[in-house]
């Protein structure tokens, strides 16, 4: 019995450790967004806030965060959309060409993949020039998309392999054309695929820096993260503003996972390995 | 891409024709657009520009901001000129930038819209940093130099006067901690992580030692001469972890301001913006307590800070040349130097307005700080001095943190590359 | 295959394709090409001449760029390392069936959704030298003691290693997780019943049939940690004293800080270069025949 025990124990301690490694440093951070100033750089650190909402105010009127969210839902929700659009039809199609096609073009988006983005974001840019599509949606969408594409028809082109062809031909022989076969019967029955790659797509076009801060520099079409990155002006750092704009980032991604953690994990477990 | 710009062309014939009249098209404002980096005070600078639109009902202005880093800012702005960016009108340059940009062709020749007797209306400093190969490329707006901040009551109670050597503001640093019985208390806060600032308060130290790092005349790097190898040995022994914390390794002027106005450091070097700062209440437990006055030396050499600031530059390619002058002359008038100086706490660059009444009444440490300003010292002025600056600041940094660096070899090691971005600077000479 | 599939299908690949070649290739091709050419934008008079492979000669040559390899290295290293073996632990915690399990996995799922940015601006308030946590954390209320953790390069380097791993542990421990998932109960029940323990199950069955997706794992985290950027340029910007400069860094900051696009492709060139080479090496070892039918 004492094993047991012993097993028991030490499972709970290890799920303790995984917890707290995962939550307290964000946690710990993001409480400063409820602290006044003082408690934040207080010399030994406060752990308990005072709930003040002073920087969520300061926030919202002097650093405008609801537009920089706004303008992170426009962006990242049309990437995903986008995104999941064209890797939907041609992870079909890559599920169903010849083997060795299709390995050939994975293998090549892979390697799309693996180009560093300081180096891509120079002609990027200098093109988005060309089309005047600075500071537009486009310009930051278009580029997102391709960057999102490779992990996207990856997912997707397992997925689609694993629905048998049977199903398909049913409805062909049923007089169904193939691409009605496609929208009828596969993407249903991929809505695991769809699920996984569209919160992955998401998360990676909310996050994105770098080419977020080189293409908009008009404010009022600025992301979050160069919001945020932007705060730092020539004062104190203003931990309590970039606390706060923090969690109002963080929010609406970790609602999604809480929500669809465990599509998440069987997206991935079902595509992405296959014993 | 021909057909495209075509098919563009053809779009937006149809929509004028279509859409058009002529008389709608002749009322139609000018935008400027005026790229920034991220102000301290956005309502102050909001209400120049709404002022200047009120007076200019035919000119709007598009505000775009980048990062408040200078070295971001010129990232992205230097990028959007290099590529020829039309969309681009006013923006602003680091007092470093305009040999670089008027080399590059990237900034305005505004020589013949802002003459002499103009130019004279500013202070030398300044004007000396906008000239290039004898043309100006931009407008002063505002001023930076190396100031020293003191906690005058401390120095009071101490019976101490301001130091006039870096030795001497060590031995009263120390009497001063030793008295006050604080183990927290620091003698010493400055900027030394490794960024451009590090380049700025290391100047000051070689200068205030005579020592230069690069000899203009000769056109030659100077790091391993004696003076500046002693500047450079005496910030990594007795400044970094000593009178200053460890931690100023990666203390910008945020990071060490804060320092200072915790009541946590004796002394402090920063810019003249930190002056409001420290002494508001609200921010600053120190407040009323700081005086300011010349940075020390060593012994037997001047004070000596570094030129900062920033001016206007105008976008050679900008479609609205015309209007984007009558801006930035309105943007360093005397009233909106007068307005940034008194609501903004930035340091004016036409010397009239030190002494505005109201200015010298509400605003009296500017014209104490006029004398420093006099003296500010450009880094040095050349087309390659992005490059420069990352060496210097990679030497500077691989000097100051390792305790047994040794100085003579990074300076040898500095001073090749540094050369040979010079010989390249020398070939667009 | 019917032609009317066949070009079915090539319509639906064609979007993508347009879409990759203008945003990936194209920039990618340019990058070779600028890295082939000695480009300073702030010296336009010097002209964009071709240099050859002299941007690559001088990248050896440079000690800057090899110190910059160097730590980017360790950093690769060390946190693949933890991240595979922290990930591990956690997906075999979360494969367990107990109640809560949603929860504990979303929670472990949380650091991977926070932005980069943000990761790494609560590492810097975390690590901060006067009020940060972790000082607190060690040394208590006695503020003289703490330590400057972003301003020693051994530390500084460990702080942004130690912000990577906190961040794609997690990611890490999906992958893994899903390579778990599919190994069938009944391998372990039976196990159970010859009456092996623990860890000769783990030994036996558990480790033989995740390693494909530990070295899947590896494969995605090797060629993204090779990348690091947005950490070292919020923590560190590359200091103290070249400690955090990590290659891409270094590139950004020779292409757009100083203005040497040529130098500044040549490093992106070599990064992209090893991490296929990596790939490469990955895909053989694990075998083609184990990614193939994956695909």
């Amino acid at each position: 019995m004492s094993k047991h025990f012993l097993r028991k124990a030490a499972f709970i301690v290890g799920v303790f450790f995984a917890l707290a490694f995962s939550l307290v440093p964000f946690l710990l951070f993001v409480s400063s967004a409820f602290k006044t100033q003082s408690q934040i750089t207080a010399i030994p650190p406060q752990w308990w806030p005072s709930f003040s909402l002073e920087f969520f105010r300061s926030a919202l009127k002097n650093y405008g965060i609801m537009h920089y969210l706004l303008n992170s839902i426009i962006v990242a929700g049309s990437t995903t959309l986008v995104t999941i659009s064209l890797g939907a039809f041609s992870g079909y199609a890559l599920a169903r060409l010849t083997r060795k096609w299709a390995h050939l073009i994975l293998m090549g988006i892979l390697a799309c993949a693996m180009f560093p983005q300081i180096a891509i974001a120079a002609p990027i840019w200098r093109f988005l020039q060309l089309m005047g599509w600075l500071n537009t949606y486009q310009g930051l969408v278009l580029p997102y998309v391709a960057l999102t594409l490779p992990l996207a028809i990856w997912i997707l082109t397992v997925f689609f392999r694993e629905i048998p062809r049977e199903l398909e031909s049913a409805s062909l022989v049923d007089g169904c054309s193939r691409f009605g076969a496609f929208i009828r019967v596969v993407l249903p029955l991929s809505t695991p695929g769809l699920f996984t790659a569209s919160i992955l797509c998401f998360i990676y076009a909310w996050n994105e820096f770098f080419l977020a801060l080189l293409v908009m520099t008009d404010p009022a079409r600025q992301t979050m993260p160069v919001g945020i990155a932007l705060f730092q002006g020539e004062y104190t750092v203003p931990w309590g503003a970039i606390a706060a704009a923090s969690f109002i980032t963080t929010a609406p991604l970790v609602i999604m996972v809480l929500l669809f953690q465990r599509r998440i994990v069987t997206g991935l477990s079902a595509g992405a390995i296959k014993g | 891409m021909k057909t495209f710009s075509e098919k563009w062309i053809f779009l937006i014939a149809v929509c004028l024709l279509g859409f058009g009249s002529p008389y709608s098209f002749a009322k139609e404002p000018t935008t400027l657009v005026f790229l920034t980096w991220k102000p301290n005070q956005p309502e102050v600078w909001h209400r120049l520009v709404k002022e200047f639109e009120r007076l200019n009902p035919e000119v709007r202005i598009k505000f775009q901001v980048g990062p408040h880093s200078s070295t971001q800012y010129h990232a992205i702005v230097s990028q959007r000129l290099k590529n020829k960016d039309t969309n681009l009108d006013v923006f602003f340059m680091d007092v470093i930038w305009p040999p670089e940009f008027a080399n590059a062709g990237w900034c305005k020749d505004l020589t013949p819209l802002f003459p002499v007797q103009d130019q004279e209306k500013f202070l030398h400093g300044p004007i000396a940093a906008n000239t290039y190969k004898d043309k100006i490329y931009g407008v002063p707006c505002f001023l930076g130099a190396g100031v020293f901040y003191f906690r005058k009551d401390l120095l009071q109670k101490y019976h101490f006067k301001p130091p006039r050597t870096w030795q001497e503001m060590l031995d009263q640093g120390k009497m001063i901690v030793e008295g006050e019985k604080d183990r927290t208390l620091h003698i010493y806060s400055g900027q030394f992580k490794q960024y451009e600032g590090l380049v700025c308060d290391m100047l000051e130290f070689i200068w205030s030692n005579g020592g230069s790092v690069i000899d203009q005349k000769t056109n030659l790097p100077t790091l391993d001469r004696p003076d500046v190898i002693h500047a450079i040995s005496f910030v990594r022994d007795q400044i970094i972890g000593k009178a200053a914390p460890e931690g100023v390794i990666n203390y910008e002027e945020p990071e060490s301001l804060d320092l200072f106005i915790q009541g946590k450091a004796i002394f402090h070097r920063n810019w003249p913006y930190a002056w409001s700062i420290a002494n508001n209440p609200r921010k600053s437990k120190i407040a009323g307590n700081v005086a300011v006055g010349k940075l020390p030396a060593f012994a037997g050499h001047d004070s000596a800070s570094v030129l900062g600031g920033w001016q206007f530059g105008i976008n050679r390619l900008s479609r609205h040349p015309r209007e984007a002058w009558r801006f930035v002359q309105y943007m360093s008038s005397y009233q909106a130097q007068k307005i940034l100086a008194l609501e903004a706490g930035l340091a004016p660059t036409r010397r009239s307005v030190y002494y505005d009444s109201d200015v010298e009444n509400r605003m009296p440490h500017l014209k104490a700080f006029l004398p420093a300003f006099k003296r500010a010292r450009p880094r040095p002025l050349s087309p390659v001095y992005p490059m420069i600056s990352q060496e210097l600041q990679r030497f500077f940094s691989q000097a100051i943190v390792n305790k047994d660096s040794d100085i003579p070899r990074l300076a040898k090691n500095a001073s090749a590359r540094i050369e040979k971005l010079l010989k390249l600077g020398a070939m667009v000479k | 295959m019917n032609p009317r599939d066949q070009r079915l299908y090539l319509a639906f690949l064609s979007p993508v394709i347009l879409v990759l070649l203008i945003f990936i290739v194209a920039p990618i091709v340019s990058s070779l090409f600028a890295s082939l050419h000695r480009i300073v934008i702030g010296l336009p008079q010097l002209g964009d001449h071709f240099v050859g492979l002299e941007n690559y000669k001088e990248l050896f040559r440079d000690s800057v760029a090899r110190h910059s390899f160097w730590i980017t290295v360790i950093f690769v290293a060390v946190t693949t390392f933890f991240e595979l073996l922290i990930g591990l632990f956690m997906a075999l915690l979360i494969n367990h069936r107990f109640p809560g399990r949603g929860m504990l996995r979303a929670c472990v799922l949380i650091p991977w959704a926070i932005p980069t940015v943000v990761s790494a601006q609560m590492w810097r308030f975390l690590f901060n030298d006067a009020y940060g946590m972790i000082n607190y954390a060690v040394f208590g209320a006695d503020t003289a003691r703490y330590i400057p953790w972003l301003a020693i390069p051994g530390t500084a380097l460990s702080a942004i290693i130690m912000a990577d791993i906190w961040k794609t542990s997690s990611f890490a421990a999906l992958l893994i997780l899903a390579g778990l998932q599919v190994i069938p109960e009944e391998l372990y029940r039976a196990a159970k019943v010859d009456g092996a323990g623990l860890w000769r199950r783990f030994r036996h069955i558990t480790w033989p049939l995740i390693r494909p997706a530990l070295l899947i794992s590896l494969l995605f985290r090797t060629i993204d940690a090779f990348r690091v950027f947005d950490l070292a340029f919020v923590m560190t910007q590359g200091g103290p004293a070249d400690a955090t400069n990590v290659l891409q860094l270094y590139g950004y900051k020779k292409m757009f800080v100083e203005g040497w696009m040529g130098y500044g492709s040549a490093i992106s060139v070599c990064i992209f270069l090893i991490v296929l080479i990596l790939s490469i090496i990955y895909v053989r070892s694990v075998g083609r025949r184990l990614l193939e039918a994956s695909v």
